[in-house]
């Protein structure tokens, strides 16, 4: 029967092309504009973490002073933590995964010959900071635990570097010299363009992953300053490293994994606890605070989606609705116009509900065929959009926008034709069948 | 005209479902227009501000040492003072500073400062640090005062610490509201905060602004303070050049070879400030672009829905048409028929569409911080779809006046 109505369907919508290229295109058009925007909005809330989005955690802790203002920070609280807390955040055993992370700037250089040498962003980072965002490898991987303990030389360079030093083979082993010393690669990453550079909330959020990534304890080894935002209350003189790293400062991030719900709150049991014993000694003036955020958490109270995106994927949304409310008239002259026809099958027994299924079939399929084309045009308008977007090489369909957009499709063909399909199937056979 | 109006709402009882969807579509299409009107005006107005500087011609340049030897003291300072002597001699260059600024970079951060004469406390304004040619490297338009001059910073050997600053007329107009900002003087961080010595205003400028990622409500767009500074370290040594109108392309190269060549050991790292501001802008270039070709979709469909659902009424009611005419209604009579009943259904979406206007701003401006819609925005999206309706109420009412009075006698 499901398949008669879709030959049904198919038929009828060959009967009047140009009023079927109408019907489609009207849905064609609202469809591509819905999915550009609502895509556009998912890239910005889509990220490495989707899988574990509830078990990856950003620490902030208030070691702000007594009198100074907070109303700088997102949700009143410090948004980085000091060099001293990052250490002393290490030492809890609750987190399955943890990493302080911080961006420093480096001079590569290169074997003369290949590349000039130039200055590279490089992320200071843990060894368990690369399977805590799922960050991927086309070669190698991240270093060993080890490696952190020991302050091993080793690297992780991006695709993009690899290409530029290594001609994009697999440079695993090879020699790196930053600054003054040679680093070997443990690691090449395979292309990764996250919508939101999430582990680093206090710069330019769309901007790229750091291209080079290095053992965070080569941070005191080599003296590398931050080169990210950085802030403080105290007055304090910082005329060196060793300064920096003693003062109040705030220019780190943390992020901690903790799996399962009792191990959460173990680990606000364990932060209350560091934050008693370094009011003993004399920090964290304030009443204890501090904050364990999940990423969509932090995406909402840090405003990372633009307004603009936001306002588009709703007005795009409304226009899709006005759209299919548009297609309504045209439907209802279509179906109308049908029905000597109608009368006929009713008087020779088709039901109220099977003239009613057969011409919403027939209006689902316009959406979907509709549907299918306003696709294809949005993966064309995403792409020129990406161009003029920082994060533009983040934007794209992907399987949860796929079905989104199919979805929305239906819902088009649904709002379009239910009403001209119930009022078709309500025709009485047989005055019908008095007139003709 | 008047006998019309009564017989024509009546004949609308008997297709209500038509009303009440043409109804709804204007509705929504107006609310829709004309907040889409509303946030392009809105963006447009924000592209269109001016930062006060020549921002097609201007680079901003980073030189970057690598080798050994920059840190020993007094090296920076000399090698800043030889690069601009280098870059001012290149063909097409118009001015060159050395600054830690870059027109339409949306990082920042801000100073306190507070006024010496005790008047007002601190002030949270953008501080930037530059050489004498400074303003004329932005292209900036002197109003009160001058220039940095010689001598208002380091130069070869003599070290000057800074005593004088040039503010913009954005920070004069609220530390000086009375306009005696020139000789005035200003003190970093809040009164009795911090003892370093207090530099004294010597020029003010028309324009400036530059937005902030973290300054969302632009209070600190238009506050900036200039201080005469030989800026640099070991960290990089950074360079403004003005090109002559056009040719930044040719200086580029030139000035990159000029700084190689003066000291070797440096990388180069150069960003126009017109590809700055389009990065900066590139999401309202895209909010206008989308919204526009909505508006015209939505009007275009609109008119569409319209036809066909006037159409559809016309074919309903061929046999009444025909009866009409056989009694003696004229072709005209059944055309304004049509568009006076189009008109009042118009009318009722319209009126509604002005609610549902409002809701939608209202929505946007609570949610995502658009601006507030305003009444003759309104009544010009009311004019337009109002034209429109009737425009699209003319071909299938032409077609029904066509209708000849023999129909009424068929009966089909």
């Amino acid at each position: 029967m499901f398949l008669y109505q879709i030959k049904t369907a198919l038929k009828s919508l060959r009967r009047n092309p140009i009023l079927t290229a109408l019907l489609i295109g009207g849905i064609a058009l609202g469809i591509c504009i819905a999915t550009t925007f609502v895509t556009l909005r998912h890239m910005y809330m889509r990220d490495a973490l989707s899988q574990k989005k509830d078990q990856v955690f950003y620490v902030r802790l208030d070691s702000w002073g007594q009198d100074s203002s907070l109303d700088q920070f997102p949700g009143g609280i410090p948004n980085q933590i000091t060099y001293p807390d990052a250490r002393g955040l290490m030492s809890s055993p609750v987190p399955v995964r943890q990493t302080p992370t911080y961006m420093t700037k480096m001079f590569v250089h290169p074997d003369p010959g290949v590349a000039e040498p130039y200055q590279a962003e490089v992320r200071m980072v843990f060894a368990d900071f690369f399977p805590m965002f799922d960050v991927p490898f086309q070669y190698g991987g991240g270093w060993p635990d080890a490696a952190d303990e020991r302050v091993e030389p080793v690297v992780v360079i991006d695709y993009a570097t690899n290409l530029k030093l290594f001609g994009g083979e697999n440079s695993v082993g090879r020699s790196l010299r930053l600054r003054d010393r040679d680093f070997q690669v443990a690691g090449v990453l395979a292309p990764w363009r996250p919508g939101l550079r999430i582990f680093d909330l206090t710069r330019d959020p769309t901007g790229a992953p750091e291209p080079i990534y290095i053992p965070f304890n080569h941070g005191e080894a080599m003296t590398l300053w931050a080169a990210g935002n950085n802030s403080g209350w105290k007055r304090q003189t910082i005329n060196s490293f060793e300064d920096n790293i003693q003062s109040e400062r705030i220019w780190l991030q943390y992020w901690v994994e903790i799996p399962d719900a009792e191990s959460r709150g173990a680990y606000n049991d364990w932060l209350r606890g560091y934050i008693d014993d370094q009011r003993a000694l004399g920090r964290f003036e304030r009443p204890t605070r501090f904050a364990v955020t999940t990423i969509p958490a932090l995406i909402e109270e840090f405003g990372l989606v633009p307004n603009g995106v936001k306002a588009m994927s709703l007005v795009s949304l409304l226009f899709l609705a006005v759209c299919s409310l548009n297609l309504v008239g045209i439907l209802l002259g279509k179906f109308l116009s049908r029905i000597p026809e109608v009368s006929v099958r009713r008087a020779l027994g088709a039901s109220k509900a099977q003239i009613f299924w057969q011409h919403v079939i027939e209006c689902e399929l316009i959406g979907l065929i509709g549907g299918a084309a306003g696709i294809i045009l949005s993966i064309g308008v995403l792409s020129v959009l990406g161009r003029f977007m920082d994060n533009g090489d983040a934007l794209g369909l992907d399987g949860e926008m796929l079905l989104v957009a199919a979805v929305l499709s239906l819902l088009a063909g649904l709002t379009a034709g239910i009403y001209p399909a119930w009022r078709v199937c309500r025709v009485a056979p047989a005055m019908q069948l008095k007139i003709q | 005209m008047a006998m019309h109006i009564g017989p024509i709402v009546r004949a609308m009882n008997h297709s209500r479902t038509r009303v009440i969807l043409i109804v709804l579509e204007i509705a929504v299409t107006l609310a829709i227009v004309t907040n889409c009107v509303n946030v392009i005006l809105a963006e447009r107005a924000k592209m269109m501000q001016p930062s006060g500087f020549d921002d097609a011609n201007i680079v901003r340049i980073d030189v970057l040492p690598y080798g050994e030897g920059f840190a020993e003291p007094g090296v920076i300072g000399a090698l800043i003072d030889s690069d601009l002597r280098a870059i001012a001699t290149i063909p097409g260059v118009r001015a060159v500073a050395n600054a830690l600024f870059e027109p339409w970079d949306p990082r920042g951060s801000s100073s306190t400062f507070h006024r010496v004469d005790g008047v007002g406390g601190g002030l949270a304004m953008q501080e930037y640090y530059g050489t004498q040619d400074l303003i004329d490297t932005l292209g900036a338009r002197i109003i009160e005062g001058r220039p940095f001059q010689e001598g208002d910073h380091s130069s070869g050997t003599t070290l000057v610490s800074p005593s004088v600053a040039i503010i913009s007329k954005g920070l004069a107009d609220v530390m000086f509201p009375d306009g005696d900002a020139i000789g005035k003087a200003l003190r970093r961080g809040d009164p009795g905060e911090i003892e370093e010595d207090p530099l004294t205003i010597v020029g003010v400028i028309e324009h400036f602004h530059r937005p902030f990622v973290f300054d969302e409500d632009g209070s600190l767009a238009r506050l900036a303070l200039f201080v005469p500074a030989r800026i640099g370290g070991a960290w990089g040594m950074p360079y403004l050049v003005r090109a002559e109108p056009g040719r930044l392309d040719e200086v580029i190269p030139a000035v990159a070879a000029a700084l190689k060549e003066n000291r070797a050991e440096r990388a180069i790292d150069v960003r126009r400030v017109g590809d700055t501001k389009g990065r900066w802008f590139a999401g309202s270039r895209i909010v206008v672009a989308t919204m526009s070709f909505i508006i015209v979709a939505l009007v275009g469909l609109s008119a569409l829905g319209l036809i066909g659902l006037t159409a559809l009424s016309v074919s309903e009611r061929t046999r009444q048409i025909g009866t009409r005419r056989a009694l003696g209604a004229t072709r005209s009579d059944i055309l304004r028929h049509f568009l006076i009943e189009n008109a009042i259904v118009t009318a009722a979406g319209l009126a509604l569409g002005i609610i549902a206007t409002y809701a939608l701003n209202i929505f946007l401006v609570n949610n995502v911080t658009a601006v507030k819609i305003a009444p003759e925005l309104i009544a010009a999206g009311i004019g337009i779809l109002l034209l429109n309706a009737v425009l699209a109420t003319v071909p299938p009412a032409l077609r029904a006046s066509k209708i000849s009075p023999a129909v009424a006698t068929r009966s089909v």
